[in-house]
């Protein structure tokens, strides 16, 4: 049975990176580790993606809600003039889980099912999920959280 | 030529669109396999379409089948643009009849060469 504790944090560290460099920003660099310690995430937005494998488990991506507009613009290529509307930024950052969660997936021995992106102000994963692992990132300097959850 | 980007994701259509018009293709959206056929249902015509696997209603796999069942459109492109990256699921979508498979994260350039491996770069038409 395929389950998300066989990928670490050095493996979601290497696809958001790629993830990042190829699809947002264009070039390498902007994404990297988070090293000021302890990480707080003030107004956060998530976007995530639910995998099929037993238990269920999940890809989730948290950042805080300006930040996800600066993705947002990034990602589409906008000025810093040009207005980022809600909807973009739901659909844009769901998209970026959902291409974090088919490269996790990949990792994975066994074929499993992908669901199709979430965004919420609200975390989906409340006391029942459990965190399998964690990668922390500064993106543009911002805070960016990628979870790994058994649900 | 023409192009139609097939996709759940307004983000990603937009950037596939604007990859295809960059490289001279009139390029449409849909926003998954349904919309698509509904367009060919219509009359329209395309020479490739970019399919996301994984969208509501039809998906892209559905979408291919779907297609190649339908003698009158043998001649359209059919590349997969998608996170379904692991071996089995891209046999399974060649399998079903697409002709090529990007799988995202991806850039401009490895779209654009898997057009010129379909012949489908307009600069190449004219040379």
């Amino acid at each position: 049975m395929s389950t998300l504790a066989v990928v670490d944090a050095c493996q979601v560290t290497a696809i958001a990176t790629e993830v990042f460099a190829a699809m947002i920003d264009r070039r390498g660099g902007l994404l990297t580790s988070w090293s000021r310690g302890p990480m707080t995430v003030t107004d956060p937005l998530h976007a995530w993606v639910d995998l099929g494998t037993v238990p269920a488990s999940r890809l989730q991506v948290t950042t805080d809600a300006g930040t996800a507009g600066e993705v947002t613009r990034a990602f589409l290529m906008k000025g810093e003039a040009e207005p980022i509307a809600d909807a973009d930024v739901v659909d844009a950052f769901g998209e970026i889980a959902n291409v974090l969660g088919g490269n996790v997936k990949a990792l994975l021995p066994e074929h499993v099912g992908l669901t199709l992106p979430e965004v919420s102000r609200q975390s989906p994963s409340g006391e029942r999920a459990v965190l399998l692992n964690e990668a922390l990132f500064a993106w543009r300097g911002r805070p960016l959280v990628i979870s790994l959850y058994t649900i | 030529m023409r192009a139609l980007v097939i996709d759940d994701s307004r983000t990603m259509r937009h950037i596939v669109a604007d990859i295809f018009a960059g490289l001279g293709f009139d390029a449409s959206q849909s926003g998954n396999g349904r919309e698509a056929l509904d367009l060919l249902e219509a009359g329209e015509s395309f020479d490739v379409a970019c399919i996301d696997w994984n969208m509501p209603v039809m998906d892209g796999l559905e979408f291919v089948a779907a297609v190649r069942a339908r003698r009158e459109w043998r001649d359209l492109m059919l590349i997969m643009v998608t996170t379904e990256g692991e071996h089995g699921q891209v046999v399974r979508a060649l399998a079903a009849g697409a002709h090529e498979y990007v799988i995202k994260p991806f850039t401009p350039d490895a779209l654009e060469s898997k057009l010129a491996l379909l012949g489908l770069l307009p600069a190449q038409e004219s040379r």
